[in-house]
């Protein structure tokens, strides 16, 4: 069979990871640079282009592996990385913040980096439970909530450590970012709700997956409310973000390390 | 100390006590039975506690503590409670016979903190219907918090009327009977007889597809010819029926396949809370954290 034999030649592969990646993060730079000096035309075609370079690649990968690349902690690492820049760049177009681009960059670079230097073993196939319309909106959703909340928690560290004292406007983008993030964590959790009484009978049946997503989702109301009383100490608030974004660490990855979520989750599919 | 207006040491204090009284009712009476909510004992509690929740609200200008409940000084404390004794969930071994922190949706505490976080939900929604502020405000406020307090109730309080029910089915033969989640035989009010069996797999030999062949037919006259894939459930008189199992020693020739039979009459109103939220978050996005008045 010649034309498989092309087509099995010509498949887009890991390998061919860092091309792409070398491009996207050059064109992100360069927007990045432009934001910088008010050049916005330039920093909102370069960053677009980046985004697009990126997504070809994801885009064949997807057709490479004849299923959407969203399983596996690398290929969710993908869409974080392409995520990062879109996250910025929608902030940019929203509230004008010179550094929001550098800053997603510089983001989206370390994720780059963990895929180049650290790849996981992705294995082409995908199992029949997700098989599901639900699949790929419930963790682009989630992947595009992690990282405007990653950016509130960098924000948050920044104004703790570096700044000292922010002001009103910095405290803004803080709660724009989590306002942002925390609309998309509900909306990938409901998909999720929606999608498990689908695939397994019920819509939360407190799976480790599900408890820890409840356990962030709930945190970020706190932050949300507290920042909301009247007389409260914005440092505190702070701390109770960088709080809140540990415990999405471990919603996202930490449970696959946990004693108690061993054997019991239906969201780790390593076998 | 609870001197007014109280702060929110005055709702740690408060948070604190209903753990205390929680603890006090796991050792006197034990974990929470949720079994014995079945309708229509579900209904008559929901209607008390919506009572209870109008009753607090309508005594708020008499009562301080009533007035306290639909504070941010009560909220934020309950929230980090919730958050707590969840991570407390998150990081034990949950398993259906464990007692105490091995057990946390039938822990007391537990439950009573995510119930109270339920009135004070309610009460700030009442709240918030008698004091309009503008439309803007009012209807992302009340997807968001009214969906929450819908899905919660309503998927607590229905859990108990839930039944999921196994029934082997074997190619050519006809079952209308089925297995409880106790172990128990009930007859069904359908029967279902297995056509096919149908597995695929990947080159490597890993499963791509698990699905059944069936023909349904229902007291109520109806015949169907339908095939149950994973993920792709067929609803049938307020039953939804699921691909579950099959053979696995036989593989692809398997002559059983194992359905899942649910059904959940609650199910529209927890949906109606999770489209409510899931409007809410669009609203949320759209409006951001924008500055309040």
């Amino acid at each position: 069979m010649y034309v498989y034999y092309r087509w099995e030649e010509t498949r887009m592969t890991w390998e061919h990871f860092i091309y792409f990646a070398i491009g996207a993060v050059v064109l992100w730079a360069i927007g990045a640079w432009a934001a910088w000096k008010d050049r916005t035309t330039v920093a909102y075609t370069t960053t677009t282009l980046g985004l697009l370079v990126f997504f070809a690649f994801i885009l064949s990968m997807w057709i490479s592996l004849e299923r959407p690349p969203l399983r596996t902690m690398g290929e969710t690492r993908l869409w974080y990385s392409f995520f990062l820049p879109l996250a910025g760049l929608i902030v940019y177009s929203r509230w004008k913040y010179k550094w929001i681009l550098s800053f997603s960059t510089v983001l989206a670079l370390v994720f780059i980096c963990v895929n180049l230097f650290k790849p996981e073993i992705h294995d082409k196939t995908l199992m029949p439970a997700l098989q599901s319309p639900w699949f790929a909106p419930h963790v682009i959703v989630y992947m595009f909530a992690y990282a405007v909340l990653g950016a509130s928690a960098v924000m948050a560290l920044y104004l703790l450590f570096f700044k000292k004292e922010a002001t009103d406007e910095e405290f803004e983008i803080t709660d724009n970012l989590v306002y942002v993030g925390l609309a998309f964590m509900t909306i990938g959790m409901l998909f999720g709700a929606l999608w498990a009484k689908e695939a397994w009978g019920h819509y939360w049946s407190w799976d480790p997956k599900e408890t820890w997503a409840a356990i962030t989702w709930l945190a970020y109301l706190v932050y949300i409310h507290y920042r909301l009383l009247p007389k409260h100490n914005p440092r505190l608030a702070l701390w109770v973000l960088i709080l809140a974004f540990i415990l999405l660490q471990m919603c996202w990855w930490g449970i696959n390390y946990l004693p108690s979520a061993q054997g019991s989750s239906v969201h780790t599919y390593t076998t | 100390m609870w001197t007014k207006p109280w702060t929110m040491k005055e709702g740690f204090l408060i948070g604190g006590g209903l753990i205390c009284a929680g603890l006090m009712l796991e050792l006197s009476v034990g974990p929470v039975v949720w079994e014995a909510f079945a309708w229509p004992a579900n209904g008559v509690v929901l209607a008390g506690f919506l009572a209870i929740i109008a009753i607090i609200f309508l005594l708020r200008n008499k009562i301080y503590a009533c007035r306290f409940i639909g504070t941010y000084q009560a909220a934020i404390p309950t929230l980090v409670y919730a958050v707590v004794l969840t991570i407390i969930m998150g990081l034990t071994r949950q398993t259906v016979n464990g007692t105490w922190l091995n057990n946390m949706l039938a822990f007391w505490p537990f439950v009573l903190i995510y119930v109270y976080m339920a009135v004070i939900l309610g009460v700030v929604i009442l709240r918030r219907l008698v004091h309009l502020t503008g439309w803007r405000r009012d209807i992302p406020f009340l997807l968001n918090h009214l969906g929450l307090f819908i899905a919660m109730t309503t998927a607590t309080l229905g859990n108990a009327d839930i039944q999921r029910l196994k029934m082997i089915t074997v190619t050519g033969e006809s079952e209308w009977r089925a297995l409880t989640q106790d172990g128990a035989i009930r007859e069904m009010p359908l029967a279902i007889e297995l056509k096919q069996f149908i597995m695929e797999t990947y080159d490597d030999g890993s499963p791509k597809r698990f699905a059944s062949e069936i023909h349904i037919l229902t007291k109520s006259g109806k015949s169907i010819q339908t095939t149950v894939d994973v993920n792709k459930p067929v609803e049938v008189d307020g039953w939804k029926i699921y691909q579950y199992g099959y053979d696995t020693q036989m593989g692809a020739k398997s002559r059983i396949s194992i359905l899942e039979l649910v059904s959940d009459p609650w199910l529209p109103l927890v949906y109606t809370g999770i489209y409510m939220m899931l409007a809410g978050a669009v609203c949320m996005f759209i409006i951001g954290g924008r500055k309040r008045v």
